[in-house]
């Protein structure tokens, strides 16, 4: 039960949504689908005065592609990222995590932006927008501006938005074609949330292999292999990056699902994993499933 | 804070006074006593809660009442008058003992019709993924999965 008084606002234009927060922000906790703010807020966890509600705000769950890059609105539900074709086309680790959240009804409602913006270090988006280069646009009355995925998160659940911002896009850069692309998660039970996860890019012919972990820091770790895998996959290389990952990771800590030391030891395993599912899928030009 | 909201439950037109602080999952109980969906959890994982919203299936204890004004929202009272007008798939539960205390079987029978409208010819995998949202502490799920291939094999 929520016990504190809520002031609830449901904007129904992006500009109305800025203005409240341009105005009130620091009072404000901006909601989405509510996968993780409502249970936070059922429990007594956080107990926010105003709540702003993105669920009315029109324009906020486009999807296209311009310029090279894929476009995608923050209010973009889980179930669209995981079966929309633009999206499966151009981006397909980003369809692969999406399909990895939750269970059915948490697709349904929880939303990428929400995902994002509430930065919980083993979200399965995380380690895919980091590796895709995807950047992040965050909104405010006063213009845009956008934050490179690498930048974007600095602590556990804490990002460099601003309390007048609101992430409104996620952008990504297409997946060039000859390239391939692969997430991998580990988990203890389907659903819940990832012990250590994977994403890797390999460009045509091996040009570049760039690998992003999650689980093991509060922002993603950055891994660039393009020397290890340069004249394609071998044992050595695959030895040589699980080394590279495990160093990597020495910001991991331990929690009840496992100790620091095991979570390095993982990342170790699945940086090789997502090397291996993209180098599988370099052949056939697109990569994903 | 008291607020009026409008929206559609079970193909009829609602207004009702809330507080700010609800969620749907209450209001739906306490408010317009369709007490079939349960709260387990309020935390999103058990799908006692489930409705369908706006033609998909949600957890309704992640939803606040304020924030469902203008959506369209079905619960399990919607398929069945009583114990003699049951839907296909609660027949279907009953005869393949698919529930024990019978907690979690509202929000099975939702999403069982939401897979089955989706993938009416599921495999046991497909159904397997298709409840991941519902958590049953009876039955082990073997039953369920039964009941559901039979609902299936019913509707086609």
């Amino acid at each position: 039960m929520i016990t504190k008084e809520i002031e609830f606002l449901a904007p129904e234009s992006v500009a109305e949504a800025l203005e409240v927060l341009s105005v009130r922000g620091p009072d404000v906790t901006v909601l989405s689908g509510g996968m993780s703010l409502m249970p936070m807020m059922n429990l007594g966890i956080v107990k926010p005065s105003v709540v702003m509600s993105l669920n009315h705000v029109a324009g906020l769950d486009s999807l296209s592609v311009e310029d090279g890059e894929l476009k995608i609105g923050g209010m973009t539900r889980h179930r669209t990222v995981m079966t929309d074709d633009l999206i499966g086309t151009h981006a397909p680790m980003l369809a692969e995590a999406a399909r990895t959240v939750g269970d059915v009804q948490v697709r349904n409602r929880g939303t990428i932006g929400g995902s994002i913006a509430h930065a919980d270090p083993s979200a399965d988006y995380l380690p895919v927008l980091a590796a895709g280069n995807a950047e992040l646009v965050l909104a405010s009355s006063e213009g845009t501006r956008r934050v490179p995925a690498a930048e974007f998160f600095i602590d556990l659940m804490f990002t460099v938005r601003e309390p007048h911002e609101l992430l409104t896009e996620v952008v990504m850069p297409v997946l060039e074609p000859g390239a391939g692309s692969g997430y991998v998660r580990f988990a203890r039970v389907e659903g819940s949330f990832a012990i250590v996860n994977a994403a890797a890019v390999i460009g045509e012919g091996y040009s570049s292999t760039h690998i992003a972990l999650g689980g093991v820091s509060p922002a993603p770790v950055m891994l660039d292999a393009s020397d290890l895998f340069a004249d394609g996959l071998s044992d050595e290389a695959l030895e040589e990056l699980a080394s590279r990952a495990f160093d990597a990771s020495e910001e991991a800590t331990g929690d009840i699902h496992s100790d620091a030391d095991y979570r390095r030891n993982m990342a170790g395993v699945f940086a090789r994993r997502a090397v291996e599912l993209a180098a599988g899928r370099l052949a056939t030009a697109g990569g994903g499933s | 804070m008291k607020t009026d909201i409008s929206l559609m439950v079970n193909g009829e037109a609602v207004s009702v006074e809330i507080d700010t602080r609800m969620i749907l999952a209450d209001m739906l109980r306490d408010e317009l006593r369709l007490t079939g969906l349960h709260i387990g959890c309020a935390t999103g994982n058990c799908g006692a809660c489930t409705v369908i919203l706006d033609g998909r299936t949600v957890k309704s204890c992640c939803v606040l009442a304020a924030d469902a004004a203008g959506v369209e929202v079905t619960t399990v009272e919607a398929l069945s008058t009583g114990i003699d007008d049951l839907h296909v798939i609660q027949e279907a539960f009953v005869d393949n003992q698919g529930l024990q205390c019978g907690f979690c079987t509202p929000g099975m029978i939702l999403s069982t019709k939401s897979l089955l409208e989706e993938n009416p010819d599921p495999t046991e995998d497909e159904i397997r993924h298709g409840i991941a949202g519902n958590l049953c502490r009876c039955t082990g799920y073997h039953f369920i999965v039964d009941s559901i291939q039979d609902a299936a094999a019913r509707l086609r």
